[in-house]
């Protein structure tokens, strides 16, 4: 730990910038602690803590900013995908986007301080077209919250630096065990779902060609079915020319309204 | 798995006795032949709620 102090103490603004920087992309680094060493490097005169404060800041900021404009210009592709392992993909993107239409300001503001979150607010508030004045004003007041508990922290509780920074390091390895279990879950369900989808191989299937052809010579007894779960989020969505939409998470009640009598032809995307 | 979820929805159609069948590549396959579509009309949008 006595390393991070001294790597921080000789290349200071640059590895703090680059640790918070990183950190808000979403990236494993622990910026926290990068910030508590700031703040107490700061307090022993090593460091401007102005410096300090308006380096996290302005790291934030870019990072938040980049990944907002990567939400505005992708629209729901992100809530959708987060949303893919949920049971319900369609509920859970609706509530997550209800959930943070009414709390999206505070959730910015806050949103660094809670694990999984903190990457997600600022590309929902891209995908939800927050304006771009609104959305800096937030997201400057939850960096500049952010920034001040940490380098605060550090500034306040320097002599107490080492118990601290001791304290993190059991943090860290607590959420390096608890990513390392979750992964081992995950692979897990992933292993359960692939066996499980066996079955759906045997499922005949139609090569574009054929499915052409079958239409222009008059496709009447054909039904096109937009099976996806996702892309009727965005204006401006695309569908195969003639095709209806099936949710395919509420197919019971849905299933009366399909012909018997014709040829149905589903796609994902 | 690719084409997850129409072959999951192919299956279950054709244990409630539909003529289903799962277009190979989905909707990027079909772009990528250059076949047409269509922009989603309005009414079958699911609307999330936008700060604008």
């Amino acid at each position: 730990m006595e390393s991070i102090l001294a790597l921080i103490a000789r290349h200071g603004y640059s590895i703090i910038f680059f640790a918070v920087m990183a950190e808000s992309l979403g990236l494993p680094v622990p910026a926290a602690l990068a910030m508590i060493a700031g703040g107490a490097l700061a307090a022993s005169g090593m460091l401007s803590v102005g410096w300090v404060m308006a380096i996290c800041v302005t790291a934030m900021i870019m990072a938040d900013s980049l990944i907002y404009y990567f939400g505005r210009t992708m629209g729901w592709w992100l809530l959708a995908l987060l949303c893919k392992v949920s049971l319900n993909p369609e509920t859970c993107v609706l509530r997550s986007a209800e959930s943070f239409y009414k709390r999206g300001r505070t959730t910015l503001v806050i949103a660094k301080f809670i694990p999984g979150v903190a990457t997600m607010a600022a590309p929902l508030a891209g995908s939800m077209k927050m304006r771009p004045g609104q959305f800096l004003i937030y997201d400057l007041a939850g960096a500049l919250l952010y920034a001040l508990v940490y380098v605060g922290m550090g500034y306040v509780f320097h002599n107490f630096l080492s118990v601290l920074m001791h304290g993190f390091e059991a943090a860290g390895h607590l959420a390096v065990l608890i990513t390392a279990v979750a992964a081992v879950v995950y692979i897990g369900y992933r292993i359960r779902t692939y066996l499980k989808n066996r079955i759906y191989r045997e499922v005949p299937r139609t090569a574009i060609e054929d499915l052409r052809r079958k239409l222009d010579s008059g496709g009447d007894r054909v039904m096109l079915v937009d099976v996806r779960s996702h892309g009727y989020y965005d204006a401006e969505a695309h569908r195969i020319q003639g095709s209806v939409r099936l949710e395919p998470n509420n197919l019971a009640e849905k299933l009366h309204d399909l012909p018997k009598d014709r040829e149905i032809y589903l796609y994902c995307t | 798995m690719r084409e997850a979820t129409s072959a999951r929805v192919a299956h279950l159609l054709r244990e409630q006795g539909y003529n289903a069948f799962v277009i190979t590549g989905g909707l990027a396959a079909w772009r990528k032949a250059g076949g047409p579509t269509e922009i989603v009309p309005v009414d079958d949008l699911v609307l999330l709620p936008t700060f604008s």
